[in-house]
């Protein structure tokens, strides 16, 4: 009897472990599932809790996509995430060859030049970055946004491919060298080939971090309709729908925003999630 | 080879280095407008500093800072630990646990805010507000969460549910980095799954643990997008250095009445100070011990 009974707690406590798992996560699943329906509903239905009361509204997508300028504001953050993604690679991945598999007097020193990038929080270099690009004249264009990604991204992929780059064997590359093909031809054809799944990984971080970026936009593009990235848009919305009431294209236009990284991450959480733990940890 | 070198130090010394000595050089000035040149600074050696700790809005926002370090801290790193160790513990399907519990950490924090606001915390059709009454909780129900008075919660809420899965992977793979034999020997001498949490994992995640606290003191003092997206003016119970800073400099709300740019370079380098201070105490006190696994 006692036996049994110490059986059915042990059991028991089994399955308590999976009711703060269950909880945590079915929240999200919930509010996500919700806004997804209310998407696709009539401002009137969000409010008598009446979701999809009169079928699948599309329309709530075409109108934000159009008249509330989403459109405009999705094709800037492609700009200004995908310029950035392969302009950081064009940077990064050569000098982190470099440290991974030279030695030069001032190797250290450099490498720590990057972790110390790393680290320094954005507002302390935002103010003087800010009165450069006034003088340049450059407030106002999109390539502001990209020089800022890029070069704010570099310390953090130059660290991480630089440690991908040391687990790379270099035998294949110098072999080629042997064989007169030159440095440079063999770290693109040879090397960077060869270490493409850590330039995937932290391209995909990247792409994450600057689709998501918040403060550089707000100061950089937020007094121009024409650059403003779908963050600052999405903002713009929530202000103009206290006015017009339009919940459901509000909702819309939050899916719109969460798409892209959430699709990304269904497909790569695993490589993700391992790159996190496994390759340095990004702030 | 070291030609390679260049660009990545270029944009290293252009963005980093060269902006971190500048905004050092600011905060000892003071400067009528942001694009003024160096010829019409005011040099005012720390004045801008001991101005900042008399000012009741700066000292607001470090106080709110105060309250997310410490309330924030204790709940999304016990929560973070508590996931971290169910998952340890081996249950089904951890993977998608895992993925699931992070994924808030990838997705906009404008859309996740105005996931919250809009509809977590809506007081008509919100999920709390409904959830509540379903349950018969009138009183919780009633809570307006977007009101002055909640307002500072219901941020620090949707901060730390969006924050857990991140340290909730790191506890996670210093867990995962303990050798299995040590839990094997304490179950032969009878130890239980607490007693195994307490005396064996708990004294070897130290270090993971030290990380994690100096990863959520940086991104306390960084504070911003929520508080920005909670209260779009400028609201003391909401407000952050770095949103003061942000106001001060950038903004156009009368809390910047007098404009001086100085003082938000002097907030930055506070910033950087506290995130220094905080790294150099976290080493002091919870000193690194090698174990030898």
């Amino acid at each position: 009897m006692m036996k049994k009974q110490k059986f059915h707690i042990r059991h028991l406590l089994k399955a308590v472990k999976y009711i703060p798992l269950v909880l945590w996560v079915s929240f999200f699943a919930v509010a996500f599932g919700w806004i997804l329906l209310a998407s696709f509903s009539t401002s009137r239905e969000i409010f008598s809790n009446d979701l999809l009361g009169s079928g699948v509204h599309y329309e709530n997508y075409v109108d934000v996509w159009k008249y509330n300028n989403v459109g405009h504001y999705f094709l800037n953050s492609i700009i200004c995430t995908g310029i950035p993604c392969v302009l950081i690679i064009l940077i990064s991945a050569p000098a982190s060859y470099t440290l991974a598999k030279k030695t030069f007097i001032g190797r250290k020193l450099t490498l720590n030049a990057f972790v110390v990038g790393m680290s320094v929080p954005q507002v302390m270099v935002i103010i003087p970055l800010y009165c450069w690009f006034v003088r340049a004249d450059l407030v106002g264009h999109l390539i502001t946004l990209i020089v800022l990604y890029t070069a704010m991204n570099v310390p953090y992929t130059v660290y991480f491919l630089t440690a991908f780059f040391s687990t790379v064997p270099s035998s294949l590359a110098e072999a080629a060298m042997m064989d007169g093909c030159t440095e440079w031809k063999a770290l693109w054809k040879i090397m960077i080939p060869m270490a493409s799944p850590g330039i995937i990984t932290v391209t995909v971080f990247n792409f994450m971090v600057i689709w998501n970026e918040y403060f550089m936009a707000l100061i950089f593009a937020n007094g121009n309709d024409k650059i403003r990235t779908l963050s600052m848009g999405l903002q713009n919305i929530i202000t103009a729908m206290t006015y017009t009431g339009d919940w459901a294209g509000l909702f819309a236009a939050v899916i719109i925003v969460l798409m892209p990284t959430l699709v990304l991450y269904l497909f790569l959480s695993e490589k993700i999630v391992s790159g996190i733990t496994g390759g340095g940890v990004k702030g | 080879m070291l030609v390679s070198l260049g660009p990545a130090l270029a944009c290293f010394l252009i963005m980093f280095a060269w902006p971190l000595v500048r905004t050092i050089m600011m905060s000892l000035h003071k400067m009528p407008s942001i694009s003024s040149k160096m010829s019409d600074w005011e040099f005012i050696g720390p004045g801008n500093y001991t101005e900042l700790f008399t000012n009741s809005v700066f000292l607001a926002s470090l106080r709110n800072v105060a309250k997310i370090w410490f309330v924030g801290g204790v709940l999304t790193l016990s929560l973070a630990l508590l996931f971290a160790a169910i998952l340890a513990s081996g249950v089904k399907g951890k993977r998608f646990w895992r993925s699931a519990i992070y994924l808030p950490n990838t997705v906009s924090a404008v859309a996740l805010a105005t996931m919250w606001l809009q509809y977590v915390f809506q007081n008509k059709f919100g999920l709390l507000k409904q959830l509540f009454t379903a349950l018969g909780m009138e009183r919780l129900a009633r809570i307006n969460w977007t009101s002055p008075e909640y307002l500072f919660w219901g941020m620090l809420i949707a901060s730390i549910y969006s924050s857990v899965g991140y340290f909730m992977l790191i506890f996670l793979s210093g867990i995962e980095g303990i050798p299995q034999d040590l839990y094997e020997s304490a179950r032969l001498d009878g130890a239980g799954a607490w007693k195994q949490f307490r005396y064996i994992t708990l004294p070897l995640i130290r270090n993971v643990f030290r990380t994690c606290l100096t990863l959520w003191t940086i991104s306390s003092v960084n504070y911003f997008t929520m508080a920005k997206m909670f209260s779009s003016r400028l609201n003391l119970r909401t407000i952050t250095p770095v949103y003061y800073l942000y106001e001060k400099v950038f903004g156009t709300s009368d809390a910047a009445s007098v404009l001086n740019v100085g003082s938000g370079a002097a907030v930055g380098v506070l910033v950087a100070v506290l995130v220094l201070t905080t790294h150099l105490v976290m080493n002091k006190i919870l000193k690194e011990e090698a174990y030898e696994y």
